[in-house]
């Protein structure tokens, strides 16, 4: 389990439920994602499309991505 | 140590609100504690047919330091499951339930415990049942029997328990929240220009209401920093902080298409009891949840 704060977790799901994007076959084309390799389903969080920072968590795994090209593309996607 | 409901965000997720926490020598076995972690404040006991139960999307933890530094030495953690015996019911149960393995209990938890120490994880038990919820004469005509069931021994000299308990937290709620009036002393206290009040006794605001209980007991070698069972108790070898809490993982999903409800991420907390009502009166309003 993480040592991650409340504070950190309260800022992040604050926003969670506007940013967040099932994004299963997109992500797959990224070679980073490799990491969450899984069967289930997959969730990117972007918080900010412009910095380009997204965390991609399957099951209890949480990798965090600096990929703007993508995150433009999941953006795009939500409109 | 107890603090029911003590922030907005918490308030409303009570399947992980931490209410109380008891650590203690065990009187009955005194090279043992005992540690108790309440969660779910003030459960109404006719509160069907959906009875109370633990979330088996939060991880419940026991957190133990014993160096001093704030940091946890020795975790607890428990992950609960559900199971539904007949699906087509919307029933709790279709008759006493007279044991723990009774047919006529639709839907029943078990737990599984997991210590974790210098990064090391280890399941002590798996698939261990909780008890049913106390419903009524009729329904759990016996509860002190099913409850003394769900009592288990663990290797290492371990006992545990999970399941609903009542409330044991005496505080008169009522009148501390309507402005601090006491009513033994209601008497004397500021009305505000309202019409003065005669002194009462005290109430018992938590009497008949239920929470869920985590009560473990473990050997106090279990414990220490340094595995023994120490006898002084000025050593620092005799300290120990413990704290219990609640977390959730980062991201849940509720898919509109199937209206299944998917978790994925990191475990976050989201509710910690250790000092006694820190954040419920010593924080504001508008700090409580951060």
């Amino acid at each position: 389990m993480s040592d991650s704060t409340r504070r950190a977790f309260v800022k992040n799901s604050a926003v969670a439920a506007a940013g967040m994007t099932v994004a299963g076959a997109l992500v797959a084309e990224q070679a980073d994602a490799k990491a969450v390799a899984t069967s289930g389903p997959v969730v990117a969080y972007v918080r900010d499309p412009r910095t380009g920072e997204i965390s991609v968590m399957a099951g209890e795994r949480q990798v965090r991505l600096k990929d703007r090209k993508l995150a433009a593309r999941l953006a795009r996607a939500a409109r | 140590m107890s603090s029911h409901r003590e922030a907005p965000a918490i308030s409303r997720d009570p399947v992980a609100d931490n209410t109380d926490l008891y650590a203690f020598v065990s009187p009955d076995d005194p090279g043992t504690v005992t540690i108790i972690s309440n969660y779910i404040p003030l459960e109404a006991p006719f509160g069907g047919p959906n009875f109370f139960e633990f979330g088996p999307d939060v991880r419940y933890r026991i957190n133990i330091d014993n160096d001093g530094d704030g940091d946890a030495n020795v975790i607890y953690e428990f992950a609960f499951e559900t199971t539904v015996a007949n699906a087509d019911s919307f029933l709790y149960n279709s008759g006493p339930i007279l044991s723990l393995e009774s047919a006529n209990w639709n839907r029943r938890q078990s737990y599984s415990i997991t210590r974790i120490s210098r990064g090391r994880s280890q399941v002590l038990a798996e698939n261990l049942a909780c008890p049913p919820c106390n419903i009524g004469p009729l329904s759990t005509p016996d509860y002190d029997m099913l409850a003394s069931e769900a009592i288990h021994s663990l290797p290492g000299g371990r006992t545990v328990f999970a399941g609903q308990r009542r409330e044991s937290f005496y505080v008169d709620l009522g009148s501390i929240f309507d402005l601090g009036n006491l009513r033994p002393f209601e008497n004397l206290h500021a009305t505000f220009g309202l019409p003065s009040l005669a002194a009462a006794p005290g109430v018992n605001g938590t009497d008949n209401f239920s929470v869920h209980s985590i009560a473990l007991k473990v050997p106090k070698a279990d414990l220490t920093r340094r595995g023994s069972t120490p006898t002084n108790a000025s050593s620092p070898d005799s300290v120990v902080g413990i704290w219990a809490s609640a977390s959730r993982q980062t991201a849940t999903v509720r898919e509109p298409w199937s209206g299944s409800v998917h978790d994925a991420g990191e475990w976050m907390q989201v509710s910690r009891l250790g000092n006694p009502l820190f954040n419920e009166v010593l924080v504001g309003m508008g700090f409580k949840d951060l």
